[in-house]
């Protein structure tokens, strides 16, 4: 059930059509960890055939064999982020494949993390090798609900309160945007609108919201529009024929300074390898298992062997205290 | 001139002017004898005076200490929040001194004449410097050279505002020194704010290099340290600037960058440093030799000894 990503390809192929006709406006597809956007690659992808070479950037760590014997013309690397690293001396492969785009006269549709690219575009200019950036944006309540019920027939699923539903919260606000494509740039302009419903609630006791509509008020405040968060929340709360709202809010975070850093680096990267988080915290004299051991404990990210991730489910919680300590900008 | 003066004060009075008697002291305490029971000031009224500020005291440390505590509950923020202080406690005081002329005391607009010209005596006499502070204190809080909050530098004197009083500001220095500047004298003396109300604030970080290493190597090294800094923040209006300067025998590189709270300006400079010199070491890069000047193939050490290259 991912995102349709209708939009985003109308983008992707326009920058294609233009390529073809000799206007090179090189792609950057940015969204928040989990978001999907590998999805849209996938799509762009098919979309474009044997003309393009689709590959992963830590392959283009070491060198850039790879796009240099390539024949392709269109070419898309996945998780750009990745080549770099936060240490003096980590910015030698993302300058050299910034070189390459900027010598290349082939078409770049590239993927980043949203808040690696806040900080590369602030240090190295990103924004000028990639003019045109799709920014992969949260969804509405009634989309993650459109996305995620797709493939159900009305009434096949029964919503139940796990834990007793607390008198409802008034919600006066609520967040929509507004999307438009200007000049091949998508843009999006967010503006509040008026929870009638929440409000006449309050008003009339006949007008209670259902358990579908409270469940899925919880998910996209839980998951703060992040489709691939809502997916991981549905998968966890669907018990076929069942949905079970046992949506808990993302916990508080007490977290040091230098724990925040650590935590910092892993969101920018979505995943990291212990041995690659080590070589930015080492030169600070902090120690990487220790710290990726407390990220465990305090339910932050998980470890798959040597990589540790952040948890979809914690991601919210874990981007508003980086915010507040102005670690991501 | 005694004549006059004798004049003034019993014009002063409301109620029961005087004829002009010999002698002003005698004249002064008859017509200040005169004005309290016209004032009708008596002791309930002076207590009540008091009460009205000792309310308004208390009133004041209840809103400083909640607005401190909430605005290092929204830490990114903290500084807008602070700025309220000053303004909460004047507005307060203000009401206090409002509430006792007006309800308290009663005065009618002919005392309230009589009252200000004997303030105005009692503070031309003996109260000058502390009405001076306190309108420096008004005129702070309006015009906001700096704010609760901001590193400033006033004379020899720097830190970060903690408080702006009706007489004085008060500065915590980086030794965690308690500093009171009156605030009279900060309006008179060249003052230095190093954020004006930013969270964020600008640290130059210099490091000082052989003439003969590679500076350009020197300066990128000093640029990355600085942009992966933990402290650091960047945005297109804070960008972060590595110069160079050439100087008879060493050369300085500096870096000009934004820490994301100045109370880690410390920290930060520290950090980029440390890192910066680690890197420095492994690629070659030496710090300058101390008194040794080169001239040709020969070298002058230390006062003038020579020695062979």
């Amino acid at each position: 059930m991912p995102p349709p990503f209708e939009e985003e390809m109308k983008l992707i192929e326009k920058s294609i059509e233009d390529f073809e006709e000799g206007k090179r406006d090189n792609v950057a597809v940015i969204s928040d960890p989990f978001y999907g956007e590998s999805d849209l690659m996938r799509r762009a992808a098919d979309v474009i055939g044997p003309r393009g070479l689709r590959v992963y950037a830590r392959y283009l760590i070491r060198d850039l064999e790879i796009l240099e014997a390539a024949s392709e013309k269109i070419v898309m690397v996945e998780e750009a982020h990745r080549l770099y690293q936060r240490k003096i001396g980590g910015f030698l492969a993302m300058n050299r494949f910034l070189s390459f785009v900027s010598s290349s006269d082939g078409l770049f549709i590239t993927t980043w993390n949203s808040y690696s690219w806040k900080y590369l575009d602030e240090v190295l200019g990103l924004g000028r090798h990639f003019p045109k950036k799709i920014r992969l944006s949260k969804m509405g309540t009634d989309q993650i609900r459109e996305m995620l019920l797709s493939g159900y027939e009305e009434g096949e699923l029964t919503f139940v309160e796990e834990v007793p539903a607390k008198a409802e919260k008034l919600t006066i606000l609520n967040r929509s945007s507004y999307k438009k494509t200007l000049m091949g740039h998508s843009l999006e302009i967010p503006y509040p609108v008026v929870d009638m419903r929440s409000i006449r609630s309050r008003r009339t006791k006949n007008e209670k919201k259902s358990s579908e509509e409270i469940f899925f008020d919880k998910l996209a405040r839980i998951s703060d529009g992040n489709p691939g968060v809502a997916e991981h929340l549905w998968d966890e709360a669907l018990d076929y024929p069942e949905v079970r709202n046992a949506l808990k809010d993302p916990p508080s975070i007490d977290l040091d300074y230098d724990e925040s850093f650590a935590l910092c680096i892993v969101l920018s990267m979505g995943s990291i390898d212990v041995r690659e988080l080590s070589l930015v915290l080492e030169p600070l004299d902090l120690s990487a298992e220790r710290i990726a051991g407390l990220l465990e404990e305090r339910g932050l990210v998980f470890s798959d062997g040597d990589v540790i991730t952040i948890r979809s489910e914690a991601l919210k919680g874990v981007v508003e205290h980086l915010r507040r300590l102005r670690l991501v900008w | 001139m005694a004549e006059n003066l004798t004049e003034v004060y019993s014009n002063l009075s409301t109620s029961t002017p005087s004829v002009g008697t010999p002698g002003i002291a005698a004249n002064v305490s008859s017509s200040i004898r005169s004005d309290i029971p016209a004032l009708g000031i008596d002791s309930s009224i002076v207590m009540n005076a008091l009460l009205v500020l000792a309310l308004a005291y208390v009133a004041t440390r209840i809103v400083v200490f909640l607005l401190t505590w909430f605005s290092e509950k929204v830490y990114e923020h903290r500084i807008t929040v602070k700025m309220a202080i000053p303004l909460a406690k004047f507005a307060i005081y203000g009401f206090a001194a409002y509430h006792i002329l007006g309800s308290v005391l009663q005065l009618s607009t002919a005392q309230l004449v009589a009252f200000s010209g004997l303030a105005g005596a009692a503070i031309g006499f003996g109260l000058k410097d502390l009405v001076a502070e306190v309108v420096g204190g008004f005129v702070i809080v309006l015009d906001k050279p700096y704010q609760v909050g901001d590193k400033v530098r006033i004379d020899d004197h720097y830190g970060e505002v903690r408080d702006i009083g009706l007489r004085a500001t008060r500065l915590v220095s980086p030794d965690d020194s308690l500093i009171s500047v009156s605030n009279q004298k900060i309006l008179s003396q060249t003052l230095a704010n190093a954020n004006s109300g930013s969270q964020e604030m600008m640290v130059v970080i210099d490091l000082f290099i052989d003439s003969r290493s590679d500076a350009s190597r020197a300066m990128q090294i000093l640029r990355e340290a600085t942009v992966t800094s933990r402290y650091v923040y960047i945005s297109d209006k804070r960008p972060v600037t590595i110069l160079l300067k050439d100087r008879p025998f060493y050369r300085r590189v500096r870096a000009k960058a934004y820490v994301y709270d100045l109370r880690r300006e410390f920290e930060f400079e520290s950090d980029v440093t440390k890192r910066a010199w680690d890197a420095f070491k492994e690629e070659g890069i030496e710090p300058p030799k101390a008194g040794v000047v080169e001239i040709g193939d020969k070298s002058i050490a230390d006062g003038g000894r020579s020695s062979k290259p």
